[in-house]
């Protein structure tokens, strides 16, 4: 199974074993991760699953959607260059390692 | 949920403001023609954008407007005699032309050149229909003349009115844009309203209460598009324009008049709602233009000063026992109070911070987006918004079945373009 590392603003690291298919919002909501909250499901409305993607997995996540970039936009209270809403990353084998930083709050 | 200082940005509109200086660039809507029924008659109040202006009809038929107060000692020409081609200043008779120059300060010496020298902040004012435009902006980006379709109809094809909001003008348009509220807020006046009853996309939007909703870019705003189920393997669609900064129209429901809105912010805390019905191919009936006087359809039943008759100082003229019997969902009476109520309720700039959008929300997050990077491209790099040519203002509604597996961009084809003496699509 794939694992995905999530860094709290602590710098507390958490790995949760994900299965191929399913969002890095949802790995993190089953498991229980603190700071992802992603209320909508995954629609694209609610921009509360924001992570700061590791500058080395950044081009194996695929690129910000166009509703994602304004949710980014508008929504997120940090945007830097490796933000993204983690309802849209899918996890996949070839992701196992993948390390994201999760903001301390998710709505400013 | 949206960021405090976006918030900020999209809902300040007055001079100086980043939002206020994007609704600068657009003609925008300011008085109803009736306003200023004839040559000579008395000025009017306006406040716009949080400017308070004085408008007037001179004695040639010429329209000004103008900063509301006097350039001596800022009395307000409100109290002024609007007479031989200009307006003047009660107090010590100074007199201004339409366009705000001062042409006569009676009480200085015949040789004194100090008229010449006084004028007032003033703004182009033009009939278009039945509505008085102004442009606020530089003169030198002035756009051409509005092209919307309610405004160059035949006379007899249109009926206008507008109505005071006490909120801000971005709460009030969000309204505008949200098909998914109709299934609710609105169910029990579809099928009693004379102006929404009789069509059969009525019955598809109160049985589907999960639309599902697509948004494009459209010329010069969005496409925000409403599906839901119809028959088998048919879907409903409810297509909605919105063109920059507020101008958004209501998909038609039959061979009713397609009615449309502007929301002009007056200041931060309240605007004007306007609401337009127009048939692009025939007159409207007698019986049509009664129902719109009082109040039905997106109309609504106001005092002398627009101001509705049923307002946040009489409850809106709650009727609880209405409610109930689910003859209006809300328990508020006409479509018009019924979202006016809702958005005033929320306080006079909602604290987005704290909502909680959802799916059906895709519409107003992506025309937020839009206001946003239109205000700061404007703002920093001098890039004019879209939304001004003919082809952004000659755009309508559409209502339409399609089959389940056709988008909806292919179904409509060219149906929202408004082409004079073409009918509305519309179920």
């Amino acid at each position: 199974m794939p694992k995905v590392v999530y860094v709290d603003d602590a710098g507390e690291e958490r790995a949760v074993d994900a299965s191929a298919g399913e969002s890095v919002m949802s790995a993190a909501v089953r498991a229980g991760v603190p700071g992802i909250i992603g209320e909508c499901g995954g629609c694209l409305s609610c921009g509360t699953c924001h992570v700061w993607v590791r500058e080395e997995y950044l081009d194996q996540v695929g690129e910000v959607g166009d509703m994602e970039d304004d949710l980014l936009d508008l929504a997120v209270g940090d945007r830097r260059a490796g933000s993204r809403l983690s309802c849209q990353i899918e996890v996949t084998p070839q992701l196992d390692g993948l390390t994201v930083d999760v903001p301390g709050e998710q709505v400013v | 949920m949206l960021r405090t200082e976006i918030n900020e940005l999209l809902t300040q509109t007055g001079p100086g403001t980043k939002m206020g200086a994007l609704f600068r660039r657009f003609w925008q809507p300011v008085l109803l023609a009736e306003e200023l029924p004839a040559d000579d008659c008395p000025p009017v109040r306006v406040k716009i954008l949080s400017e308070r202006l004085i408008a007037f009809r001179d004695s040639e038929g010429r329209y000004g407007l103008m900063d509301e107060f006097c350039a001596h000692r800022g009395v307000s020409l409100w109290f002024g005699r609007n007479e031989e081609g200009g307006l003047r200043c009660p107090y010590h008779g100074w007199k201004y032309d339409y366009t705000g120059q001062a042409i006569e300060v009676p009480s200085e010496p015949e040789t004194s050149n100090f008229c010449a020298n006084v004028k007032l902040k003033s703004y182009p004012l033009v009939k278009r229909g039945d509505v008085l435009w102004a442009y606020f902006g530089d003169p030198e980006a002035q756009p051409p003349l509005p092209e919307w379709e309610f405004v160059t109809v035949p006379e007899g094809q249109a009926f206008t009115s507008k109505r005071f909001q006490e909120c801000n003008w971005l709460q009030a348009l969000e309204g505008g844009i949200d098909s998914s509220h109709v299934t609710f807020l609105h169910s029990g006046s579809l099928d009693s309203d004379p102006l929404f009853k009789g069509s059969k996309g009525n019955a598809y939007n109160r049985a589907d209460l999960k639309p599902f909703f697509e948004v494009v870019d459209y010329e010069g705003g969005l496409l925000i598009a409403a599906r839901r189920s119809a028959e088998e393997g048919h879907y409903y669609w409810r297509v909605t324009p919105w063109v920059l900064p507020n101008f958004t129209m209501v998909p038609p429901r039959a061979d009713h008049p397609m009615h449309g809105h502007f929301w002009v912010p007056i200041d931060d805390e309240n605007c004007w709602a306007w609401s337009f019905d127009y048939h692009p191919t025939r007159q409207l009936d007698s019986e049509e233009v009664a129902a719109m006087k009082a109040g039905l359809g997106v109309h609504s039943a106001n005092d002398e000063n627009y101001r509705p008759l049923a307002n946040k100082d009489n409850d809106y003229l709650m009727d609880r026992d209405a409610q109930r019997r689910g003859e209006t969902y809300s328990g508020i009476k006409g479509i018009a109070l019924q979202d006016s109520s809702l958005q005033e309720s929320m306080g006079p700039i909602v604290d987005r911070t704290k909502e909680r959008l959802v799916a059906t929300d895709a519409g107003i997050i992506k025309a937020r987006q839009k206001l946003r990077k239109a205000a700061l491209a404007l703002a920093e790099n001098g890039v004019e918004p879209a939304g001004n040519r003919a082809q952004d203002q000659k755009v309508r509604s559409v209502a339409v079945v399609l089959p389940a597996d056709q988008s909806f961009v292919d179904g409509i084809g060219e149906a929202m373009i408004a082409k004079p003496g073409v009918p509305q699509t519309t179920v």
